[in-house]
């Protein structure tokens, strides 16, 4: 079926286009203008604004963490409306159904959760499966495991390592690898509260900047295309714009992504010792162009953070809200979940919305930093809309900025930053750049050959109510979403990456686990016969 | 193994007669979509079962359970209200040189509970030291583990809320009630969790109640003010943990979930599944329990149950399908005591009998059209 869409203003940055034309796509992919032949579907879409389908490149949407604080805190996902649909389970809150439901109808239609413990995959796949029409794909924690701290310490060779990663990889069937707090989870197992870039890992006799670079070398020689996704150390805490300083002069020149940078972007300054140091961080990221970030943008909410930082989530367990959690030193690995509100009347709160907001409009090249808020740990996804709004607008900014307790605007540079993302800005950020971070050929762009996954949003005003709510939303060719509303339920793609590694290191770890677990290694991986029928994964390229 | 008798071939039986399986599962999905609010409950299923079980549930208006939700839920209210930690049974293997062993029938509820834990091997990581083993609340002569040296604080199961509150206090220094030899017994023991580097206490929230898990957990907060201290809970029977962690991605809820509304609502007292079935409030209901047949916990049940359980548990009255037993007779995925993770079960006795989601399928297969898929 030949489908058109005509009238709209294309916005696709990967092509350089910017202005008013017509778009084709037939068997679920964009294709060139047909000569001669009409299409069996037109839409119009004049006034409206045509993008690619956009790309989530880290949010917590799938596993034992946020299933965890599903079951956490079930005053936060009263389930709400009588069935709309007779699609099974679209009235659940916080489900796995509404997590695909949600994302469509902004525009979203492919999403990458990034912290999914190794031994904890298949749990994560299975929601994965669960979630509909979108695409998704996960990271593979790893950098606090005995076995690679071992490998470090003993000096082994990094062919052994890239081994190892390639065994991992395949074996929890991921996209990338996470690395969290280097060094630090393991360390709070023995009893270490704080973790800094050159502080040591007990027993190993390695630092945390030791263990990324030599896990960050080790990705970088494994030719998957998505580069070490670093969880710095010293999350949250005042003063830690130091720690990233640091980290980024540690990158090598090779590439790094430093996730939700906005919870290091604080410095010391005032009285209360908390103040933005977004403008140093980002000078800094301007001048590093090996480094991408994503910003983790703090939104006033209740929310709950989930993460694999287990020794921040503990140290955060005085300050939640409410004070409660669930504190989980896994195998090898960790993972906290604590509820947080973030208040506009907080001090502290409001210098981190500020800070966020600030690492946007600093950071000068928008394929370097990326749209997110660490949903749910910076605030939830549904308020990326009003995210986007503010940074297409000043004068929103300035209204927010207006409700801020006074102390704050002294400590951040926001009310003097007139910048205003374009559309065009807006769809690098989102779509090119994701495009480019994760290595993905098939998407994030217009052009002929790729996937027919576009968002289409009526002009308005109101920015925030023009992605909230997409006209038309297309996935694999199929519309299933209309004026911001699911019409069509599809199931989507799981992304994985499988680079070639040496199967030699199957045995050595097989014998690992049998002598440490005293356990079959296959019980730990993912396996097609459990997953059902309808998960169906694609492969994303290596460099070759 | 020959099977001559026509009954014992038989995948189905109505009130204890054989019947053909396309009867049986026509039969039941007449008898659920004729029922105004329908209960699935039991739900002794792999993930794949839950799933299919928590969608009829939602698609026919009613409500789900678990037969060990007691059990899951006692440690869910702890979670909920304070919160917990906790660790998994692999993560004590290598590391834990403190087991505070907690209540009485632990080997019952996780057979093989003391060679996962390895208590009699040294710590490998954090350094390799001898482990410590405390239990408190044992039986008589149970305290016993091959290899292993266990220190007792004796309890019987109506002193142990008591002692646990007694232990908790003594590890934050505070007076107890108890005498001054018993407090002596105690204050030993709160020394040794104290002095522990990374510890762990094991208990089964099937032997204990809300109170004294939080008791236990309140204690390991405050070892963590000094020291590593966690959790190892054993799960529910019957797949509880799998199907709870299904249950809160689908619906966002523990089981004990209803639909009547039209959305899921939650309510621990209001959808237990024997208090729904006494009322009067279900009027129809499936049990599964294909891990080993357990019976519904209602006393005489006057509507009609639909039964889903492996074949030697046919029932005597009511409607059965015999389906296989997860992870024996089919490939199924649960969630695994011993690696607390989700894991693939491949099957060991394959049989040719329906899943637990296979058969859901079948009488949904059969509801007639008016009803909304
Ligand atoms: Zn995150």
């Amino acid at each position: 079926m030949l489908t058109r869409l005509y009238g709209g203003h294309i916005v696709d940055p990967v092509n350089g286009v910017d202005g008013v034309g017509d778009l084709y796509f037939e068997d679920g992919r964009i294709i060139a203008p047909p000569v001669g032949r009409t299409p069996d579907v037109e839409h119009d879409v004049f006034g409206h604004v045509v993008m690619a389908g956009a790309i989530d490149i880290h949010s917590h949407i799938a596993g034992g963490g946020v299933n965890t604080a599903r079951l956490l805190l079930p005053e936060a996902h009263r389930a709400h409306r009588p069935r709309p649909a007779n699609t099974p389970l679209s009235t659940a809150g916080w489900s796995t159904f509404e997590t695909g439901r949600l994302y469509a109808q902004m525009g979203y239609t492919t999403v990458i959760e990034p912290a999914v413990s190794p031994h904890h995959a298949l749990h994560a796949h299975l929601e994965l499966a669960d979630i509909p029409i979108i695409d998704k794909g996960l990271l593979t924690v790893l950098g606090n495991e005995d076995f690679l701290l071992s490998a470090f310490r003993d000096g082994e060779s990094q062919d052994s390592v890239v081994d190892y990663i390639g065994a991992t990889l395949e074996a929890t069937r991921a996209i990338g690898v996470k690395c969290v707090n280097a060094g630090g989870v393991d360390a709070f197992k023995q009893n270490i509260r704080h973790f800094s870039l050159d502080d040591e890992a007990p027993g190993y006799g390695l630092t945390s900047r030791q263990i990324f670079q030599k896990l960050q070398q080790a990705v970088v020689a494994t030719k998957i295309r998505h580069p070490l996704h670093l969880h710095m150390n010293n999350l949250g805490l005042p003063g830690n714009v130091e720690t990233a300083l640091a980290t980024i002069d540690a990158s090598q020149g090779l590439p790094l992504h430093l996730a939700h940078v906005q919870f290091y972007a604080y410095g010391t300054e005032g009285k209360n010792g908390f103040s933005s140091a977004a403008a140093q961080f980002a000078e800094k990221i301007n001048a590093n162009k090996n480094v991408t970030v994503d910003v983790g943008q703090v939104m006033f909410a209740d929310i709950v953070t989930i993460s694999s930082d287990v020794m921040k989530q503990f140290n955060s367990l005085p300050g939640g809200r409410p004070k409660k959690g669930v504190i989980f030193d896994g195998d090898s690995n960790g993972l906290g979940v604590v509820p947080y509100s973030y208040r506009v009347s907080d001090f502290f709160n409001a210098v981190q919305w500020a800070a966020g907001l600030e690492l946007f409009l600093l950071v000068d090249d928008p394929m370097q930093v990326f749209f997110t808020t660490d949903h749910p740990n910076g605030a939830p996804f549904t308020t990326y809309p009003e995210v986007l709004a503010l940074l297409m607008s000043a004068d929103k900014r300035a209204q927010y900025c207006a409700r801020l307790p006074d102390d704050v605007l002294e400590l951040t540079n926001l009310p003097a930053l007139k910048r205003e993302y374009s559309f065009y800005e807006i769809a690098t950020m989102t779509r090119a750049a994701p495009r480019k971070l994760y290595g993905f050929e098939d998407r994030g762009q217009l052009g002929a050959g790729a996937v027919a996954d576009i968002a289409v949003y009526e002009l308005q005003t109101d920015k925030a109510a023009m992605f909230r709510n997409a006209a038309y939303v297309f996935k694999d060719g199929n519309l299933v979403v209309r004026d911001g509303k699911v019409t069509h339920y599809t199931k989507g793609r799981t992304l994985r990456v499988r680079p070639e590694y040496d199967r030699a290191i199957d045995d050595r770890l097989d014998k690992y686990y049998d002598e440490l677990y005293g356990l079959p290694r296959a019980l730990f991986e993912v396996q097609d016969a459990a997953l059902p029928a309808t998960a169906v994964f694609a492969e994303v390229p290596c460099h070759s | 193994m020959v099977e001559t008798s026509v009954e014992a071939m038989s995948n189905a039986t109505l009130d204890g007669k054989s019947i053909s399986s396309e009867d049986a599962y026509e039969q039941a999905a007449k008898i659920l979509q004729a029922a105004n609010f329908p209960l699935v409950a039991g739900l002794g299923a792999d993930v794949a079962g839950a799933q299919a079980a928590i969608l009829l549930a939602e698609r026919l208006r009613g409500a789900f359970d678990h037969l060990a939700s007691r059990d899951s839920l006692t440690d869910l209210e702890v979670v909920r209200s304070a919160g917990i930690f906790v660790t998994t049974p692999n993560e004590a293997r290598v590391r834990a040189d403190l087991a505070l062993l907690v209540g009485s029938g632990l080997t019952g509820y996780w057979p093989a509970i003391f060679e996962r834990l390895a208590l009699d091997k040294e710590t490998v990581h954090g350094g390799k030291t001898k482990r410590r083993v405390i239990w408190v609340g044992p039986k008589r002569g149970e305290a016993k583990i091959e290899g292993v040296e266990v220190e007792t604080i004796p309890a019987t199961e109506a002193e142990l809320p008591g002692v646990l509150a007694a232990l908790r206090a003594r590890v934050g220094g505070r007076p107890t009630a108890l005498s001054a030899a018993a407090t002596k017994k105690l204050d030993a023991a709160a020394e040794a969790l104290k002095s522990a580097r990374f510890g762990v206490a094991v208990w089964a929230a099937a032997g204990l109640d809300s109170l004294m898990v939080e008791m236990l957990q309140g204690m390991i907060t405050e070892l963590n003010g000094t020291t590593r201290f966690t959790g190892v809970p054993i799960g529910g029977r019957s797949g509880a943990t799998g199907v709870l962690q299904t249950s809160a991605w689908m619906t966002g809820f523990p089981p004990r979930t209803g639909f009547g509304r039209g959305y899921p609502e939650h309510d621990a007292w209001r959808f237990e599944a024997r208090r729904l079935v006494e009322s009067g409030e279900a009027d129809a209901a499936l049990w599964i329990s294909a891990y080993d047949g357990e019976p519904p916990p209602w006393e005489d049940a006057d509507i009609p149950v639909v039964t889903l359980g492996p074949p030697g548990a046919a029932t005597k009255r009511g409607l059965f399908i015999a389906v296989g037993k997860p992870g024996e007779n089919y490939d199924a995925v649960e969630f695994a005591q011993e690696t607390s993770s989700m894991v693939l079960r491949r099957a060991k006795a394959p049989a040719e009998l329906p899943t637990v989601a296979e058969a859901i399928a079948a009488i949904s297969a059969r509801f007639s059209e008016d009803l909304p898929c």
